[in-house]
């Protein structure tokens, strides 16, 4: 206990110095240092509040003899008792240090002292002029009465002397000079949490000077993009696209909080992480291509980074729906060209993928032919040599995962076509899907496999046994490691066979159990059948008996593990 | 109902007392037990603030005890806050007892008083009090650089002022033993003069339905119209509301208030008669030295020349009927009113 105290006594005099710092003047200079030092400077507050309040008067002022003049410069520093909290943990330090039995005179000057800095925080605002705080007490009114009328009409009129400036173009008498927004902005840092500013904020953000630069600081738009993050304050989405327009650092803070909340241990279901998604405003900011561009390139990152991993995966395409969502949603004058959202790929390829199918109930025609579409499109940017490196094949795979429901329509696709419908252009797009790097032989091959397994899969003439259906797929896949995306690939054409056929369903509940022997493939089924679930939802699609039986293989299945 | 209003007309003692130098007789007990009052009637508020025959007998009772003062409870919204109101009233307060000034200080430790789940405590409140007033402070440097004053009109003071005035005015007029006229003239004794009339004046600008502290559908307006009728009663008030405002300031009133308007244009005219032309110095001089000088004179009626329609036809018609009854002269030095009319008109081109 007593090292604490001593690790809290040398704080002690490091603040006191920095707050005598503080004190000597009152430029930029020491208000963005002060602003720099806000939360630690609370935490010492309250840590101070933890320790004192154990402790008598004789005590405190053994073990920490400068507290008193460090409480004494806090009330007089504008910004920390501005921000946050400290004003509370200050306020509670103070009445610990009171001598609740005062013995002598000292004791009694130590305790009015107190009572002088405490009504000094908590007094009547004095304006410049005298009169004001007077007439305001002559009319009967006390500052709990109308600081916070008074603290919304200095918002208010600030606010609109901040659209006024925006509008006022050239006329320079009427706008705010650059310095005084600049200032403005500091100011504001320690107080971005305060409810009453939010108009103010929001100005702030949306108030765009005529000078080419940046006119407003720094940890302004840190402080927030913080408190946004941390959902102490709410702003319309204009505000916080403007933010992240204007200070790359938050949009990139944002882009993380995101991930770390998508991928954590949970292994949250695509509903949740649609929730989180939409909440975040990154959707609707990045129909703004310049954001999309940043978000994009952290997918792309984390994406090569993980080797692909299925939960960024899903990430992405959850993103990219309410993306398109978004922009569908949005103004129709400021709609952008979608190949500046995605330049390394032809825009013909984005346009057709961006077709998507609202209704999937009948797999029309249309969709069969836009697969070939996607398909022969797809092929001729990854094989064809003539082209050579107009495209890199990464990104043409990159582009096509956003939109990942198309492999598996192709995969469903696959499975409910009665006729002889040409496939190979559906076997490749999925060949491509799971396995992008291969060479165009070892592509082939897969399709052979694949093919293979469609035709045993829906061939009428015996119905399969779960035991049959195993030992097939498993000759699809060799003891070389190399194949295992190829087992993963394989395994979704299995269970979209048990899904959509009337055989498959009468055999999926043990198939299933066969195929799950480890707790990765357990999971892998359990994603499959989430995200399936997820698209038929959206889709609205009309498949009851294959989605009653989705949510049951679902729910048995997350009960395992 | 009864035993609560009681309770209510005690409180507002109480707090009317907590100015006074008879708090040096508390001691720290009678402090907590104001205190514990004060939450409890905070209590009722919350929970009956919707009850619509509990909040307007408890407001019907406020507006019997109401005093000129504001001293006390005087709204219903006024109980919620009624423990900070005690609280900060003692703390300002010198002639309060050390033990009882401990026994107040201490209760802004946390858990000090009962705990209220729903709301927030009173240590709470006091240190966002704190909070907003060093917003005020940091706002007043960042707002105006070198202490500048913004325009009077626009100044966020004196209009957080002006909707408090507004606000005292519904409620004098509201209470029983009200006399807002009375009212507004013992403010007018009592205050800093200049600042009284610009206060009143941004009063006077205010759209009719925003009044601080409205709490049900009022006749909008109606506080407005007080004012403006006891100014009108009140000459020396009016000449002073008239001489001493920025004369831009007192065009936007008379084009808000017909009456005031034409009171406004009838005091220049006034004015204007008792000047006469001085051949030496070759300008219009007044006989004594309170008289309005010509260039203020100008000054005021520039201002009113550019107002919008209604207030400048009126301000034309009155300066040609004067011209008219003073001769009717075109040539300048021998009617203030030719005079007048032609320095306009020449500033126009």
């Amino acid at each position: 206990m007593d090292q604490d105290f001593v690790g809290l006594a040398s704080d002690c005099q490091y603040w006191l110095q920095k707050l005598s710092a503080w004190d000597q003047s009152s430029t930029l200079e020491t208000q963005k240092d002060t602003c720099l030092y806000l939360p630690q400077f609370q935490e010492f507050l309250r840590q101070m509040y933890e320790a004192l309040k154990e402790m008598d008067s004789n005590t405190v002022m053994e073990r920490f003899p400068t507290i008193g003049q460090l409480l004494a410069k806090t009330c007089s520093n504008q910004f920390i008792l501005a921000y946050d909290e400290s004003q509370k943990f200050l306020i509670w330090c103070l009445c610990c240090l009171i001598n609740k039995e005062p013995q002598n005179s000292g004791d009694s000057k130590l305790n009015s002292w107190i009572w002088g800095l405490l009504s000094h925080i908590l007094s009547t605002f004095r304006f410049d002029i005298k009169e004001i705080g007077l007439f305001s007490q002559g009319l009967g009114y006390e500052p709990v009465d109308y600081y916070p009328a008074l603290l919304k009409n200095v918002v208010l009129s600030l606010v609109s002397k901040l659209r006024e400036s925006h509008l006022n173009g050239f006329n320079t008498q009427r706008r705010m000079a650059p310095e005084r927004v600049a200032s403005l902005s500091q100011v504001c840092v320690p107080l971005v949490t305060l409810p009453d500013f939010e108009p103010l904020v929001e100005g702030m953000l949306t108030y765009h000077g005529h000078e080419p630069q940046e006119v407003l600081c720094p940890a302004f738009f840190e402080a927030v993009n913080e408190a946004f993050l941390l959902k102490k304050i709410s702003l319309p989405t204009p505000a916080v696209v403007s933010l992240w327009l204007r200070h790359f650092p938050s949009l990139e803070k944002a882009m993380l909080h995101l991930f770390a909340k998508l991928i954590s241990r949970e292994r949250n279901s695509l509903r949740r992480i649609e929730c989180f998604i939409k909440d975040s405003l990154l959707p609707q900011a990045a129909c703004h291509p310049a954001i999309f561009r940043v978000v994009d390139e952290m997918f792309r990152c984390a994406l090569l980074e993980t080797d692909g991993a299925p939960e960024v995966l899903a990430a992405t395409q959850v993103f990219t729906h309410c993306f398109v969502e978004a922009l569908e949603k949005e103004n129709k004058q400021l709609r952008f060209a979608f190949k500046t959202y995605f330049p390394y790929t032809s825009p013909s390829l984005a346009t057709v993928l961006l077709q998507h199918p609202k209704d999937t109930s009948q797999l029309s025609c249309r969709h069969f032919w836009l697969l070939q579409r996607i398909s022969q499109m797809l092929r001729e940017a990854v094989e064809d040599q003539a082209c050579g490196s107009c495209v890199d094949p990464f990104e043409s795979w990159f582009l096509f995962i956003h939109f990942g429901s198309w492999a598996d329509m192709a995969a469903e696709q696959l499975l409910r076509s009665e006729t002889e419908a040409p496939v190979a252009a559906l076997l490749w797009l999925l060949a491509f899907y799971y396995r992008p790097l291969d060479s165009s032989q070892q592509r082939a091959q897969t399709m052979v496999v694949l093919s293979r397994l469609q035709l045993l899969m829906l061939s009428r003439s015996t119905p399969l046994s779960a035991k049959e259906l195993q030992a097939a797929t498993g000759e699809g896949s060799n003891a070389d490691p190399t194949q295992s995306v190829c087992g993963q690939l394989i395994r979704h054409l299995f269970l979209n066979f048990l899904l959509w056929t009337p055989g498959g369903r009468t055999i999926a509940r043990e198939a299933i159990t066969l195929m799950a022997c480890t707790d990765e493939i357990t999971y892998e089924i359990i994603g499959f059948l989430d995200q399936t679930l997820y698209r038929w939802d959206y889709l609205c699609s009309e498949a009851p008996r294959s989605a009653k039986l989705a949510r049951e293989l679902l729910q048995e299945l997350q009960a395992q593990v | 109902m009864e035993p609560l209003l009681q309770q209510l007309e005690r409180f507002s003692e109480v707090l009317s007392v907590s100015g006074t130098a008879h708090v040096s007789t508390w001691g720290p007990e009678t402090v907590r037990r104001a205190l514990d009052w004060a939450r409890y009637l905070r209590h009722v508020a919350r929970r009956f603030g919707g009850h619509a025959r509990i909040r307007s007998a408890v407001e019907r009772r406020l507006r019997s005890l109401w005093g000129p003062e504001g001293r006390g409870l005087t709204s219903f919204q006024a109980l919620g806050r009624g423990d900070v109101q005690l609280f900060l009233s003692l703390l300002r307060n010198r002639a309060l007892g050390e033990a009882a000034g401990r026994a107040l200080l201490l209760q802004l430790l946390p858990g000090a008083g009962p705990r209220d789940a729903d709301a927030e405590e009173l240590q709470a409140r006091l240190a966002r009090l704190a909070r907003y007033r060093a917003a005020l402070l940091l706002l007043r440097e960042a707002g105006s650089p070198g202490g500048e004053r913004p325009a009077l009109a626009e100044d966020p003071v004196l209009l957080t002022q002006a909707q408090l005035l507004l606000g005292r005015l519904r409620e004098a007029r509201e209470a029983e033993a009200g006399d807002p006229g009375g009212w507004l003239g013992r403010v007018w004794t009592r205050a800093p003069r200049d600042h009284f009339l610009q206060v009143a004046a941004v009063a006077l600008l205010q759209p009719l339905e925003k009044e601080l502290g409205a709490s049900g559908p009022e006749t909008p307006g109606e506080e407005s119209q007080l004012l403006v009728r006891w100014l009108l009663e009140q000459s020396e008030v009016l000449a002073a509301f008239c001489r001493h405002l920025p004369a831009e300031l007192l065009t936007s009133v008379a084009g808000r208030h017909p009456a005031l308007s034409r009171a406004y244009l009838g005091l220049l005219t006034d004015w204007g008669a008792r000047l006469h032309y001085d051949l030496q110095k070759g300008t219009w001089v007044g006989a004594e030295s309170q008289d309005v000088p010509w260039e203020e004179l100008l000054l005021k009626f520039r201002s009113l020349w550019h107002a919008p329609p209604p207030l400048q036809e009126e301000v034309l018609a009155a300066l040609e009927s004067s011209r008219a009854r003073g001769g009717d002269f075109e040539v300048p030095g021998l009617s203030v009113w030719t005079d007048l009319l032609l320095a306009l008109r020449r500033g126009e081109r």
